[in-house]
C-alpha cells in the first residue's frame, strides 16, 4: 500500500451518508453563487437600479391612468407597478444564472464539478438556490424602498413575506430556462441572447398596465402570459390585502413555470452528460 | 491491480477518431508521461480515463474501477487538473479549497485542516485569502494542483499542467510532481513538451493521431533510436590519427569537424570513463568532449518520420 493509499482522506467503500454529503455540496454550490453575485457590481446592480428607474419613469408618465375606470382602485401608480419591479429584477438575477453556468462549461470549472463525485443535482440546486436567494433579497429591498417612498402593503408583513416567497419560486422557475439553453449550447453568448425574450414576455404581461385597458392581439397575449397569471394575484396582495387564494394562485403558477423549466433544464444536462 | 489500464480504447466524434484503440497500463507510484503534439488525442484520452467523456469502445480501468460501469468510484480516487486550471477567478484560494473538499465529501474540520497544509504545501499560505483572479499562472497552476490532492487521490490525472507557464513556474510544478510523486501518488502526465517529460516521467506513451506510436522508458526508448554521438576534439593536431584508432574500438565513425573526432558511441554513456581510459593510455591529448544523446524528439520522429510541434529540447 502507498502512503497516498494510507492517508486517503474519501473510499468509495467508506462514504459518509449520501443525503448530508449531497445537502453539504448544494449548500457550498449556493453560496458559491451567492459570493459570485456579491462580489461583482454588474450583477447585482442592474437588477437593484433598472428596475427602480423603470418604476420612477413609469409613475411619473402614467400616474393619471389610474384615474380610469378599468384601472383597479389603487393608492397610487408606484403601488400598482410594485408586482412589475420585482419581476424585473427577478428577471436580470435569474438571467445570471443561466450565464454563469455556461461560463462554468466554457472556462471548465462545469468539469472540475462533473470530474468529482459531486452529487448532480447539487450543481443544479447550487446555480438556481443562488439566483433565488438573491431574488428574495432583492424582493425585499424593492418593496422596503417603495415603502419608504409611501406606498402602503395592503397585506402588511405577511405580504411582504409572500412577495419574496413568490419571487423565491419564480426565480428558479425563471433560472431554469436559462439553464437549460446553458446545457444545451455550452454558450454564454446564446445564453444572454435568450433574457430578451423574458424582457418582452414581461413587457406583454400585466406587469405595467391592467389587460382590461389592453387592446385586440396584444391584450390576448398578455391575458395569456404566464407572468400575468403570476402577476395579477401578487398584485391583489400589495394593493387589495391578505388572501390565501391570491397567495397560492401566484405560488402555484410560479411552481409550475419552475416545473416546466427545471424538468427541460435536467433533460438538457441528461443530454449533455449522455454525449460526453 | 493497476492504477490505470486500458484496452483498446476508442473515441470517435462524428467520423473523426480523436482515439483511435490505445491500448496502456500505469504502474503504482510512477509517473505516467502521455507525449505528443497538439490534437494527438492527449486530452481526449484523459477525459475518458477521469470519466469526463465516455469511451465509443474498448475499455478502462482506474484504480481498479472501470471509467464507466463505477464512474463515481473513479471519481473518488482521482485528482484532476484539466488544462487551463478552470478556477472561479471572484473566489478564494482558501474558499476554492473548502469547495473542492465538501466536493470530495469531507467534514468540515478535516477540509479545513487539509486545506491550510496544501495552501502551505505549495505555497499559497499568504494569498489564500485573496481572490484567484489577482493570481498569476503559476500561482494558479499550483492552487489547481492543490484542488486535485485535497482528498489524497490514488491517481493523479494533470492534463499540460506547465502550459503558458514561465520557466521560474513551470519548474515549481515539476518539483510539486516530483514531490508527489515521492509520497506515493501515482501521476498521469500529459505534456507536449519534451523537455518535461523526461524531467519527470519514468516512462511515457507518444501518441499521435489518437494512436500510441511509441512506449516505454525514456532512456531505452532513446538508446533504440541508435548510439549517442560522441566528439572529441584533439588538443594536439598530430594526435588525431591516434585518436581515430583508439576510437574505432567504440563505435562507427561519424562525420566531424577539422580537429575532432566523431562516432557513435556504442554502449552510451556508461562508457565513457572507458573512452577516456582508453585515450589516456594511448597519450592523446584531449581539449574537448561532447556527448549528444538522442532526445525524445529523436524517438518521436523515429516513430513518426517528423519532428514534434513545439518541441523544447
Amino acid at each position: 500500500m502507498t502512503a497516498a493509499q494510507g492517508l486517503r482522506l474519501t473510499d468509495p467503500r467508506r462514504s459518509r451518508p449520501r443525503l448530508l454529503v449531497g445537502s453539504e455540496q448544494a449548500w457550498t454550490l449556493t453560496v458559491r453563487s451567492i459570493l459570485a453575485t456579491a462580489r461583482k457590481t454588474d450583477r447585482w446592480a442592474p437588477g437593484l437600479i433598472f428596475p427602480l428607474a423603470m418604476a420612477a419613469v413609469y409613475s411619473s408618465q402614467f400616474a393619471r391612468a389610474t384615474g380610469l375606470s378599468e384601472f383597479p382602485e389603487v393608492d397610487s401608480f408606484l403601488q400598482f407597478i410594485l408586482p412589475a419591479t420585482i419581476l424585473q429584477g427577478i428577471a436580470f438575477n435569474a438571467s445570471n444564472a443561466g450565464t454563469d453556468m455556461a461560463t462554468d462549461i466554457e472556462t471548465g470549472f462545469f468539469d472540475r464539478l462533473v470530474a468529482s463525485p459531486v452529487a448532480r443535482q447539487s450543481i443544479f440546486v447550487g446555480r438556481v438556490g443562488g439566483a433565488a436567494a438573491a431574488a428574495g433579497f432583492q424582493a425585499g429591498v424593492h418593496t422596503a424602498i417603495f415603502v419608504v417612498l409611501g406606498v402602503p402593503i395592503a397585506s402588511g408583513f405577511a405580504g411582504v413575506a409572500a412577495l419574496m416567497l413568490i419571487s423565491i419560486v419564480l426565480s428558479v422557475g425563471i433560472s431554469g430556462f436559462g439553464l437549460a439553453v446553458a446545457l444545451r449550447t455550452g454558450s454564454s453568448e446564446a445564453t444572454q441572447s435568450m433574457f430578451p425574450l423574458v424582457f418582452v414576455m414581461v413587457f406583454v404581461s400585466s406587469a405595467f398596465f391592467p389587460t382590461e385597458l389592453m387592446r385586440g392581439w396584444y391584450q390576448w397575449v398578455a391575458e395569456r402570459n404566464p407572468f400575468t397569471l403570476v402577476v395579477d394575484p401578487t398584485r391583489r396582495l400589495v394593493i387589495s390585502g391578505w388572501s390565501w387564494v391570491d397567495l397560492f394562485e401566484a405560488l402555484g403558477y410560479s411552481l409550475l413555470i419552475a416545473l416546466l423549466s427545471l424538468s427541460l433544464a435536467y433533460r438538457a444536462h441528461l443530454r449533455r452528460m449522455r454525449r460526453s | 491491480m493497476k492504477p490505470v489500464e486500458a484496452e483498446g480504447l476508442v473515441r470517435t466524434f462524428g467520423d473523426v477518431a480523436a482515439v483511435a484503440g490505445i491500448d496502456l497500463e500505469v504502474a503504482e507510484g510512477e509517473i505516467f508521461g502521455f507525449l505528443g503534439p497538439n490534437g494527438a488525442g492527449k486530452s481526449t484520452t484523459v477525459r475518458m480515463l477521469v470519466t469526463l467523456l465516455r469511451p465509443t469502445a474498448g475499455r478502462a480501468r482506474v484504480a481498479g474501477f472501470d471509467v464507466v460501469k463505477d464512474a463515481d468510484a473513479v471519481r473518488r480516487v482521482i485528482g484532476v487538473a484539466l488544462q487551463d486550471a478552470a478556477i472561479d477567478p471572484l473566489m478564494t484560494g482558501a474558499e476554492l479549497l473548502r469547495l473542492q473538499a465538501v466536493l470530495h465529501g469531507l467534514g468540515r474540520r478535516r477540509a479545513a485542516d487539509r486545506g491550510s497544509e496544501l495552501l502551505e504545501r505549495v505555497g499559497l499560505t499568504g494569498a489564500a485569502g485573496r481572490r484567484v483572479g489577482t493570481y498569476s499562472g503559476g500561482m494558479r497552476r499550483r492552487l489547481d494542483l492543490a484542488l486535485a490532492l485535497i482528498h489524497r487521490p490514488e491517481v493523479l490525472f494533470l492534463d499540460e499542467p506547465t502550459t503558458g507557464l514561465d520557466p521560474t513556474s513551470r519548474v515549481a510544478v515539476w518539483e510539486e510532481v516530483r514531490s508527489l510523486n515521492d509520497d506515493g501518488t501515482t501521476v498521469f502526465l500529459t505534456t507536449q513538451y519534451l523537455e518535461e517529460a523526461d524531467e519527470l516521467a519514468g516512462r511515457i506513451a507518444i501518441i499521435d493521431n489518437g494512436v500510441i506510436v511509441k512506449q516505454g522508458d525514456p532512456t531505452v526508448l532513446k538508446g533504440q533510436v541508435g548510439d549517442p554521438t560522441l566528439r572529441v576534439e584533439v588538443a594536439d593536431g598530430t594526435a588525431i590519427e591516434s585518436a581515430r584508432q583508439v576510437l574505432g574500438a567504440f563505435g562507427d565513425q561519424r562525420p566531424a569537424r577539422d580537429g575532432r573526432v566523431a562516432i557513435g558511441l556504442k554502449g552510451g554513456a556508461g562508457r565513457l570513463a572507458d573512452v577516456v581510459r582508453a585515450l589516456d593510455d594511448h597519450g592523446v591529448p584531449v581539449a574537448h568532449f561532447e556527448l549528444d544523446s538522442p532526445s525524445l524528439d529523436d524517438v518521436f520522429a523515429d516513430a513518426t518520420g517528423r519532428r514534434l510541434e513545439g518541441s523544447e529540447t
